[in-house]
């Protein structure tokens, strides 16, 4: 930089960039006034209000257009000579395969997912492509260099990974506020308003005699709207609860729930008295209950019956006003709506456990993972990654540094540039090293492995499942229709029943051709699996297992929590040298591994959900 | 009605993110400041655009140059269409796109001759930020800003390397946010409620359900007793005493996988914190500042009546923060203890009060002219207070600390940050003399070895790679790093504004070549 060496660099260089949030935005403004005149983008959001704090490439009236091409036009405007391609794409669509990405010089994440992370990672490794990482998350944030050979790769590190929760604690032993939100997100909203054809552990116990519904969510066509959303709440508030009860066994150690019946929380309130609302929704804004109620302070705690009525106001608006999107809502925490339901329904469920009740902002910051943000940190992460990208271009590799800013500066530092460290030898994702599954291959089926360790953990996105040379399953378009019938077959059998059996020192082989990853794994057979720590009943080792992070239930701080299992296998870190001096640096606090507590995973906004997918969360007990 | 709520409600929803940093309290303070920036290059405007997305009062550019076509290649707010046109002007109506809730005004002048000529008008301002403004003038606006007690941040960026020095004479914080503070439990000198709460449950009880569901404050209270019963009522605190302890804490568990046992021993440290008073908090209780009168602010009042606190009702402790982290807990015990901490902590909240009414009396100020809110919140941080102290420009650069330079210079963590700090005041002497930025080894070293000289370093050598350095940026503002710098700077102004976290205590030097950062004290 500011030489006429790196000018010419960043001249020819065609670069990728992934994301155009926080980073992005910044990024995308950086590269451009630095000289570069070839960048793509790639991004499949659109613009949110929430965004407008720090995403300044974007205005209000660009709310709920493409960022990709807001973004570019907004650059295009003060650079119009230079080459911007965007793409409102899916980083992970089939387009954005190898040979896309061997046309860069050099891709640029500001993601704010670790599956997309993970995905970039392997196509760039695949590639040969250096890739730029970054992350921000309030005041923190990181720039990490990643070039096949010379570095470690994106996943030779354990990364944190959201805290996932044991199905029963979801749906039947709350604890803590945390547990109802779940319930209420991937239970209770998916139930109401999502696809009725996914699976769904929300007890959906029908009365004897009283309903001959198959579906106690279904409403009917001439069930009158207040009457559903009060039997609603009863059935999931008391009915539901005084089923629970029954079961005496989980309750001998326990504290008992209340059931909550509408006719005690609002036994004033007829049958069409929250009819009130209605004329001030005159269909100009965004339905919402809150609204309509005249609650103004989201970061006040609503009582019990303050709740109540957000539950029927906002069940009554869904049917109401957004009828059409019933059956295929997704929980996003942008929606107020939505968000409105699941803060209510959670703080009933946590009233009847006997669990503290929450703000409407508290419970959003729950539900939706929020990761706060701010413009000054990602202005600054993204001047950094260009100083980095600019060395890359110019294979100034000596040079290349993992920087961490900090909050709070520590001897005297606010940024701790580290060097690289060298590749992971056991890394399964850029060296060759078979992994090792202990599973019970009598019970587990093809497809709890696929979902469970080969998608899940392994982050591929369509794989293909080897059994010596048979080929037992295989995922993506162009499959022959026999074919696919075949390997719908196999997925729905045990792995000892598979055409090629899968028995103890059997070896899978395991392959993505989009991201052109391959590898192995042993299988281990075993029978006897903990329900709480080994909730999904099989145990994958010799990778680097992520870190779980805990989420606070205040909105607070992310803390990276070091206890849950590090089951690497052989030398975690080829380079102890640097990676102590790290260590040093940041001096060992209370239950904070360095790497864990260095590594900011998330951008701005950030998606991940809480727990696993809903789909992959069902049925995680043993048998 | 409806529209009106949701008209409130618009602005949060776009604050969202960062009101879960700073919260609303901070959020409101931000939206009442005012913010004064000197010259927009792309440094400057880099920090105001980050501010103005914020939502920042409001905001006003002095800058008397015209849009050339150097402007154009770093600073994003400008376009062709803005050639020949005030730099101010063309700044501030991109400024104003970003945020309609901000106010953005600019006045066509030159910094220097604003500060040379009208230093009375810097007095409107919440904070001044300066960027790429020469010794001489930013000496002489240091002067104006701390003569009306306005707080500077001073920011550039030079090539590779960049700079940012917050100066004020006193910033106090309360919610000074570490991140990692011991929970504020009193295990080791428990309060009679929770002593007897700790009684009342039987930790010896062989029921496997109430066993494992007592929660660790009792367990670490009732041992803690039992110890210290016998040991001549002291606490563990040798190495192979806190050994003992955690043995001891063990040897009550009915089996292996007792979470609330396991988190105990995790927690035993606790038992054995150092009691009472904190050095950095005695230090600012025995500052002279809180020997209170009428001119004293809030903070120091606030102060005064802790020093009162400590002695009388609190018995050489500070008031109780009250909350206590997440156990395993049966709910009933969980509640139980979370009530006991928050009623101390409103008992020492309400001593606290009564002793800050009596000493506003006594100064003659209004008993009630300072809210229970922020008593409150003050209460709840004792433990985090801070008070920032900064030299001013005209001691840094006339009575610089020759042992501290020194210091810098044989450090090999800080010594490139202090020969970037010397040439840049070095560049500044050339730019002072022959009115253009260096390109010339030669003459750059001489300055910079004036420069030496005059702080009474004769004979510290500087590091010819360097000195080639800057004199290969030639004074360049290069984007990443005004970015980079603009962000840092603005980043300040934030922790300033809202009086949370603890800024940056010192000059802050960037180095871009390796990315390398330190806080030089001058």
């Amino acid at each position: 930089m500011a030489s006429a060496a790196s000018e010419e660099a960043v001249k020819a260089a065609k670069v990728l960039m992934v994301g155009a949030g926080g980073i992005g935005c910044e990024l995308l403004k950086t590269l451009a006034l630095t000289g570069f005149s070839d960048i793509h983008l790639i991004d499949l959001d659109t613009i949110e209000v929430s965004n407008l704090n720090r995403q300044f490439l974007f205005r209000k009236s660009h709310v709920g257009q493409s960022k990709a091409h807001v973004a570019r036009d907004a650059v295009l405007k003060f650079r119009p000579k230079i080459n911007i391609s965007s793409y409102h794409a899916n980083v992970k669509d089939a387009q954005f395969n190898v040979d896309f990405f061997k046309q860069f010089n050099v891709v640029l994440n500001g993601l704010d997912n670790l599956d997309a992370r993970r995905h970039v990672n392997r196509l760039c490794l695949a590639a040969e492509v250096p890739l730029v990482e970054s992350g921000t998350t309030g005041f923190l944030g990181q720039v990490t260099v990643h070039v096949k050979g010379k570095t470690e790769c994106y996943e030779c590190q354990p990364k944190p990974v959201p805290k996932s929760y044991p199905v029963c604690t979801i749906t039947s032993t709350p604890s803590k506020f945390v547990h109802c939100i779940v319930w209420a997100k991937d239970l209770l909203f998916a139930k109401l308003f999502g696809d009725k054809n996914q699976d769904n552990d929300l007890n959906v116990h029908s009365k004897d005699g009283s309903s001959s519904k198959s579906d106690v969510f279904e409403r009917d066509v001439d069930e009158d709207l207040d009457q559903y959303a009060r039997r609603i709440y009863d059935h999931v508030f008391g009915y539901n609860i005084e089923v629970a009860l029954d079961n005496e066994e989980t309750w001998k150690n326990r504290r008992r729930p209340t059931p909550v019946y509408i006719r005690d929380t609002l036994p004033e309130e007829t049958v069409q008295q929250n009819g009130t609302s209605r004329e001030c929704n005159n269909g100009h804004e965004e339905p919402s209950a809150m609204a309509s109620l005249g609650f103004r302070n989201p970061q006040e705690i609503w009582t019990l019956a303050d709740n109540s009525r957000v539950f029927l106001e906002t069940l009554k608006l869904f049917f109401e006003k957004r009828q059409k999107e019933i059956g295929n809502l997704i929980f996003d925490k942008d929606d107020q709506l939505a968000v409105e339901l699941v803060t209510s329904a959670a703080n009933i469920r946590a009233h009847s456990f006997g669990i503290p009740l929450h703000s409407l902002f508290e419970a959003k910051g729950v539900a939706g993972n929020i990761v706060h943000a701010v413009a000054t940190t990602n202005a600054m992460i993204a001047g950094l990654i260009v100083i980095e990208a600019v060395k890359v271009l110019q294979g100034d590799y000596k040079n290349y540094r993992m920087t961490y800013c900090l909050e709070h500066a520590k001897r005297k530092m606010l940024l701790m540039p580290v060097e690289p460290f060298e590749p992971n030898e056991s890394c399964y994702v850029c060296s060759e090293t078979p992994l090792l599954l202990d599973v019970n291959t009598k019970t587990t089926k093809l497809r709890e492995v696929i979902d469970k360790i080969i998608k899940s953990k392994l982050g591929m996105n369509l794989p293909l499942v080897m059994i010596g040379s048979t080929l037992v399953f295989e995922d993506g378009d162009g499959l022959e229709e026999d074919e696919a019938a075949n390997y719908a077959l196999n997925l729905e059998k045990v792995l000892a029943e598979l055409p090629a059996p899968v028995i103890n020192g059997t070896k899978l082989t395991v392959e993505d051709f989009q991201q052109e990853l391959s590898c192995s794994i042993n299988i281990k057979h075993r029978e006897e699996f903990d329900e709480e720590k080994e909730p999904d009943g099989m145990v994958l080792s010799g990778w680097s297992a992520p870190v779980e992070k805990q989420v606070t239930s205040n909105g607070g701080k992310l803390a990276a929590s070091s206890s849950s299992a590090h089951d690497t296998v052989g030398d975690a870190s080829a380079n102890p040298g640097t990676k102590r001096k790290l260590d040093e640096v940041l001096e060992s606090k209370e239950n904070c591994d360095a790497s864990s507590s260095a590594q900011v995973i998330e951008d701005d906004d950030d998606t991940i959900m809480l727990d696993e997918d809903p789909t992959l969360l069902k049925k995680k007990r043993s048998q | 009605m409806a529209a009106a709520a949701v008209a409130v409600a618009e602005p949060k929803t776009k604050y969202d993110r960062q009101l879960r940093i700073w919260g609303d309290q901070g959020q409101a303070a931000l939206e009442k400041a005012s913010i004064c920036l000197l010259n927009s290059g792309p440094t400057g405007t880099e920090a105001l655009k980050n501010l103005v997305l914020g939502g920042i009062g409001s905001v006003t550019v002095v800058d008397g140059s015209k849009v050339e076509p150097s402007d154009l290649g770093n600073n994003f707010l400008l376009n062709k269409e803005c050639l020949g046109q005030s730099r101010a002007q063309s700044v501030c109506s991109f400024l104003q796109e970003l945020n309609d809730a901000v106010k953005v005004k600019y006045v066509e002048e030159s910094p220097g001759t604003m500060i040379d000529t009208n230093p009375s008008f810097f007095s409107q301002f919440t904070v001044v930020i300066a960027t790429q403004l020469p010794e001489s003038s930013l000496l002489k606006l240091d002067g104006i800003c701390r003569a009306a007690d306005i707080v500077l941040v001073a920011a550039r960026s030079y090539g590779l390397t960049g700079l940012v020095r917050v100066s004020v004479k006193e910033h106090c914080v309360i919610e000074s946010k570490p991140d990692h503070f011991l929970d504020d439990l009193r295990l080791h000198n428990p309060w009679t409620e929770l002593k007897q709460f700790a009684k009342s449950i039987d930790i010896c009880d062989k029921d496997p359900v109430v066993h494992k569901h007592t929660p660790y404050i009792v367990i670490l209270v009732r041992l803690a007793e039992k110890w210290a019963d016998a040991h001549d009522g002291k606490l563990p605190s040798t190495r192979q005493e806190k050994r003992e302890f955690k043995d001891l804490i063990r040897a009550h568990m009915l089996n292996v996988d007792e979470e609330n046992y396991k988190e105990a021993v995790e927690s035993s440290y606790k038992v054995s914190v150092t009691p009472g008073i904190s050095t950095e908090i005695r230090q600012i209780i025995d500052d002279s500042s809180s020997e209170v009168n009428l001119s004293s602010s809030d903070f120091w009042v606030l102060v005064a009546a802790l020093k009162e606190f400590i002695a009388n009702e609190g018995n050489g402790d500070l008031p109780l923060e009250g909350t206590i982290p997440d156990m395993t807990s049966q709910t009933e015990y969980y509640v139980s203890l979370q009530k006991i901490y928050q009623a101390k902590a409103e008992t020492d909240c309400l001593a606290m009060e009564h002793r800050v009414k009596n000493i506003l009396k006594r100064i003659g100020r209004h008993p009630d002219s300072i809210s229970r809110a922020y008593i409150k919140t003050f209460c709840k941080n004792a433990r985090k207070l801070r008070v920032c102290r900064y030299r001013s420009m005209e001691e840094e650069f006339n009575a610089p600390v020759i042992s501290e330079v020194q210091k810098y210079f044989a450090d090999e963590d800080s010594c490139f940050a202090m020969n970037f700090y010397i040439l840049l005041r070095a560049v500044d002497r050339l730019a002072a003399n022959y009115s253009r930025l260096p390109g010339i080894f030669d003459r750059l070293k001489v300055a910079a070895v004036s420069v030496l000289s005059d702080m009474g370093l004769n004979g510290t050598s500087l590091s010819e790679d360097l000195v080639t350095e800057v004199c290969r940026f030639a004074g360049a503002e290069i984007h990443p790093v005004a970015a980079f710098i603009g962000g840092v700077a603005s980043q300040e102004v934030i922790k300033l504004v809202t009086k949370q976290f603890v800024p940056l205590m010192g000059t802050f030097i960037f180095n871009g070549i390796d990315l390398k950062s330190q806080v030089l004290a001058l």
